[in-house]
């Protein structure tokens, strides 16, 4: 049977007087050199999505001189599928707090916000009550721990746009301004919130970094393979018989063994037609290619992306066009409508499956092709660049079996 | 200094450029939509995107600057491929549909979607317009929005903002609900638009354009019962040519002349007639003022966006406009008591039309405390389509002059067309009037160009003036603060678009970027032909006192000539 390894799941971590800040006490007795450091040994790739890695992030931002800088936790999990940070925030959020004190600190930030998506209001309830508690035990807004750090935090309410998720995008509606994203460069560690430097990191991220700060579980940074380092938190759903929250050792588990051991196999009577492996903006896994090891590397290999953590099997008892139309609705009401190949491509491709008819079988998949080229060339944030993965990919693998028309995109 | 490659041309460049501007160095055209010189870069059209070697998603070339050792490519297949798919997506959101509507759109003759199409190479259009039942915005005197032909490129919301200072355009919703919009909706004749029309020269899709009145005036034409006069502003004779050479800087007072007595307009005048007389009465406001120490600095009132936009954010500095009226409307008073009596024509059947370089003088023409002046506004652009449809030849027409009574004007009075003209007016009367001396060089350079703002102090015989010149609104509320912030002036000349009337919201919209030079030096060209300068010399404008208004401020002026303005919220 497969065992998960619990290091970012466990016992619920919410009374703050037990809590013994171990990461942070460790951080600072080393200091923030070597606490980059760790991180960076530790070879930590974000947990949002695009996998950038977290120490040298940190490193950045910490040479960069500004008149003030900030970090950033980032709570607005918006991925479709995706539930592991509402997890963590509702049951773990002290490790999440640690997180971002580890963060700030490394960069020498004296200001951080926990930007939280606003449906989560059970989150957004557990998260205030700890900043209560941590101010009430002057943990933040004093010298932490007798050193000369201090630490203010806030929390902002998302409002409920997917775009949002996207860093800059963030950042603008922290600052009250309309979510969209920035021009790239300057990034954000170089002028982020406030036009100064800012870390965004992801709430799985920091509680990785509490993890690979923590003296008690120094093995955390061994796990896993070289390029997939650590445990990954995996959202199951779909036709799973048995979707939750699971927690994973990069490398040594197959996708196979997630979805027929961890998830228990595909419920009902049909079988799995395909994976997707990272949330809806990742390509599709199909169904005869399971049998590898969970890791970063292994979903570049094969065209997708380990995403955010959110598995969700689909059997072969949907029919493929309304799951490609629910997908395809989800990126058009969702683009912010600032750049046109987003807005309009999503709102086209949306159009084109619609007028899809049974009858007559037809699609034009080569405009479907061109459009979806166009929105991953040229989009002007990774939101929208990765808004059309899941359909093309659908179309690239069962383009024959749909009966589509027109040039499979490839 | 650095080094990159763009399309196989090793070029130097200085640092921080952008791609875009380093093709242009290298004569190499990369296609914009969202792009204008002037305003910050937005970075969502993706029409300019260029492929970087070694990178495998384009870059829009606006909004990425040139690293040394780049090697860029503008024009490859796949950039060229992308281009067509996204402008297919461009076009199919601009909802032309088969009502034909390119040949009813304000920007039929001067489209900038079809000159990106013939740019691109478009070949063939694959997806249906999309049609978002938007309507028409109609709720302004002067300006119309017609959001259906919309595409978002968010230059209008850039232009206002970022150049005029004021913001009434914002983006509203998301996803396919994206649009630009005003403040909850409201249309732009229920926000603070001042009227000024820079939204119009910014928007390449037609989607915005006057309240268009050319229609109505062709109406009044052919009513005989009418006796139907027109005046033409000072700038307009140095922009219409455009419309139909498409080269900017000619003058064309001449043929402009002509061309409206072929339509056939009664009588023919000039807005400069009155703009003469707009110097002797605010002159003399200024003269009485500086004696009195009472409410200076004295700001100008010609230009009806500035009006606007003071009673909108300044109305606690109301007091310090000229009571004088714009010369349209001082033309206006004046054809329909003075010229009616002159002509024996009774007023009521007197109809005024006015050529204005304007779109905020079609609301001015509404005012209230104005009403019934004047009649009719058109634009340049109206006035060249109306030319257009009457299948006059006008680059070729003879030359014709205006007529006497209203015709005749001093150069003082032409350089109203342009930034700092008003004051260099105001300056050559007011010296010569304080003095009693005649002025040994009448040009003063230091409110002449195009700088936003241009400050300078003036020698009056024993009076020092203290002036200033603003255009553009963003100038404007600069030079506000500047008072707020404790800094004296005597008097201020304002003009609400950047360079003034010659830039105005009704001009012909022009691809060429020297476009206000040119036209500038033809205003300077013009006041330099003309033997008489000076508004005070204008005889007519004597004959006029000496007939009918007596003197400047007389009681029967004040009436004609003088007007009052209204506090406006935010």
């Amino acid at each position: 049977m497969i065992q998960e390894k619990l290091y970012l799941k466990g016992d619920k971590l919410l009374d703050i007087s037990n809590y013994e800040f171990k990461s942070i006490k460790n951080a600072l007795r080393i200091g923030r050199e070597k606490t980059i450091q760790k991180v960076k040994d530790s070879a930590l790739k974000g947990r949002g999505g695009a996998g950038f890695p977290t120490g040298i992030k940190w490193e950045m931002a910490a040479d960069i001189e500004g008149k003030e800088k900030f970090v950033v936790c980032n709570a607005d999990e918006g991925e479709p599928g995706t539930f592991k940070d509402r997890y963590l925030l509702e049951e773990r959020p002290l490790k999440v707090l640690e997180g971002i004190m580890l963060a700030a600190y490394a960069v020498g930030a004296d200001k951080a916000y926990i930007y939280i998506r606003g449906e989560y209001s059970k989150a957004i309830e557990v998260f205030s009550e700890i900043i209560e508690a941590a101010r009430e035990k002057n943990i933040l807004d004093d010298n932490l721990f007798n050193s000369n750090f201090k630490l203010e935090l806030k929390l902002v309410r998302g409002a409920g746009a997917y775009v949002c998720g996207d860093e800059t995008s963030l950042i603008n509606s922290i600052e009250g301004k309309r979510g969209r994203s920035r021009i790239k460069p300057p990034y954000p560690i170089e002028k982020g919130l406030f036009n100064q430097p800012t870390v965004v990191n992801n709430v799985e991220s920091l509680c990785c970094t509490a993890e690979v700060l923590n003296p008690e579980s120094d093995d955390f940074s061994e796990l896993g393979i070289e390029g997939s380092r650590g445990t990954k938190l995996l959202c199951l759903s779909g036709d799973l018989n048995n979707p939750g929250l699971y927690e994973v050792e990069f490398g040594q588990i197959t996708l196979a063994e997630i979805i027929y051991d961890l998830g228990g196999g595909i419920n009902g009577n049909k079988d799995l037609r395909f994976v997707i492996p990272g949330g809806i903006s990742t390509a599709v896994i199909k169904a005869d290619d399971l049998d590898f090891p969970y890791s970063y590397q292994a979903f570049e290999k094969r065209g997708s992306s380990l995403g955010s953590g959110a598995v969700i099997a689909v059997s072969k008892k949907h029919d493929l066009l309304d799951v490609m139309l629910n997908v395809s609705r989800f990126y058009m009401d969702e683009t912010c409508g600032t750049c046109f190949p987003c807005r309009e491509g999503n709102r086209q491709i949306n159009k084109i499956l619609k007028a899809f008819k049974e009858e007559d079988r037809k699609i034009d998949t080569e405009l479907i092709a061109d459009i979806g080229n166009t929105i991953r060339l040229a989009a002007r944030c990774g939101l929208g660049q990765s808004s059309l993965n899941f359909i093309t990919s659908v179309i690239k693998n069962y383009g024959k079996e749909l009966k589509f028309g027109g040039k499979i995109y490839a | 200094m650095l080094r990159a490659e763009i399309d196989g041309l090793n070029i130097e460049l200085e640092e921080k450029t952008s791609i875009l501007d380093a093709a242009k160095k290298a004569n190499i055209n990369i296609p914009t939509l969202c792009y204008e010189d002037g305003l910050s870069i937005y970075g969502g059209c993706r029409l300019c995107v260029v492929e970087i070697e070694g990178e495998d998603l384009l870059k829009p070339a606006c909004a990425t600057k040139i690293e040394a050792g780049m090697k860029i490519k503008t024009h490859s297949k796949k950039v060229r491929d992308l281009r067509k798919n996204l402008f297919e997506l461009i076009i199919a959101t601009h909802n032309i549909d088969c009502q034909l509507n390119c040949l009813t759109c304000s920007r039929a003759s001067n489209c900038e979607l079809k000159d990106i199409a013939e740019d691109i190479g478009l070949s063939k259009m694959r997806l249906d317009p999309i049609k978002r039942g938007d309507s028409i915005d109609n709720s302004s005197y002067s300006i119309v929005r017609e959001p259906e032909k919309c595409i978002s490129c968010n230059r209008c919301i850039r232009k206002c903002e970022e150049v005029q200072g004021i913001g009434i355009f914002t983006t509203a919703n998301r996803g396919p609900e994206t649009v630009v919009t005003t403040f909850k909706d409201r249309g732009m004749g229920n926000v603070e638009c001042t009227n000024c029309g820079q939204c119009i020269l910014s928007c390449p899709t037609g989607a915005l354009h006057e309240l268009y009145q050319k229609d109505s005036v062709l109406d009044i034409l052919n009513d005989e019962s009418k006796h139907v006069v027109v005046q033409t502003a000072p700038a307009v004779r140095v922009a219409i040519s455009e419309s139909f050479s498409n080269q900017a800087g000619d003058i064309s007072t001449g043929q402009l002349v002509t061309a409206l007595k072929r339509l056939g307009f009664d009588a023919v005048f000039d807005t400069n007639f009155a703009a003469d007389l707009t110097i002797m009465e605010e002159g003399t406001e200024l003269i009485n003022r500086i004696k009195s120490g009472d409410r200076l600095p004295l700001f100008t009132s010609c230009s009806p966006g500035w009006i606007k936009f003071i009673e909108h954010f300044y109305p606690e500095h109301l007091d310090n406009l000229s009571t004088a009226k714009s010369p349209q409307q001082m033309f206006g008073a004046v054809a329909k008591s003075y010229y009616a009596k002159e002509a024996g024509i009774a007023p009521d059947d007197i109809i005024v039309v006015s050529v204005m370089p304007c779109t905020a003088k079609k609301f001015e023409s509404k005012r209230e405390e104005m009403a019934g002046d004047v009649d009719y506004v058109l634009t340049t652009r109206e006035l060249a389509s109306i030319i257009k449809s009457a299948g006059i030849d006008f680059l070729n027409l003879e030359e014709s002059e205006y007529d006497d009574l209203l015709g005749v004007s001093s150069g003082a009075a032409d350089i109203f067309g342009t930034t700092g003209g008003v004051m260099e007016a105001a300056l050559r009367t007011a010296s010569e009037l304080i003095t009693g001396e005649e002025l040994e060089k009448i040009e003063f350079e230091n409110v002449r160009g195009l700088e936003g703002i241009k400050k300078t102090e003036v020698v009056i015989g024993d009076l020092k003036l203290r002036a200033a010149v603003a255009n553009g609104l963003g100038n404007a509320r600069k030079v506000m603060e500047m008072i707020k912030d404790g800094e004296e002036f005597d008097f201020i000349e304002f003009m609400a678009c950047p360079g003034g009337c010659m830039g105005g919201g009704g001009q012909p919209i022009s691809s060429d970027k020297n476009v206000l030079e040119k036209r500038q030096q033809a205003i300077y060209e013009i006041d330099n032909n003309k033997k008489m300068r000076k508004s005070h010399k204008n005889p007519y404008i004597k004959k006029l006192y000496d007939d009918y208004l007596e003197k400047p401020g007389s009681e029967i002026a004040h009436k004609l000539l003088h007007t009052k303005y209204k506090a406006r919220k935010i």
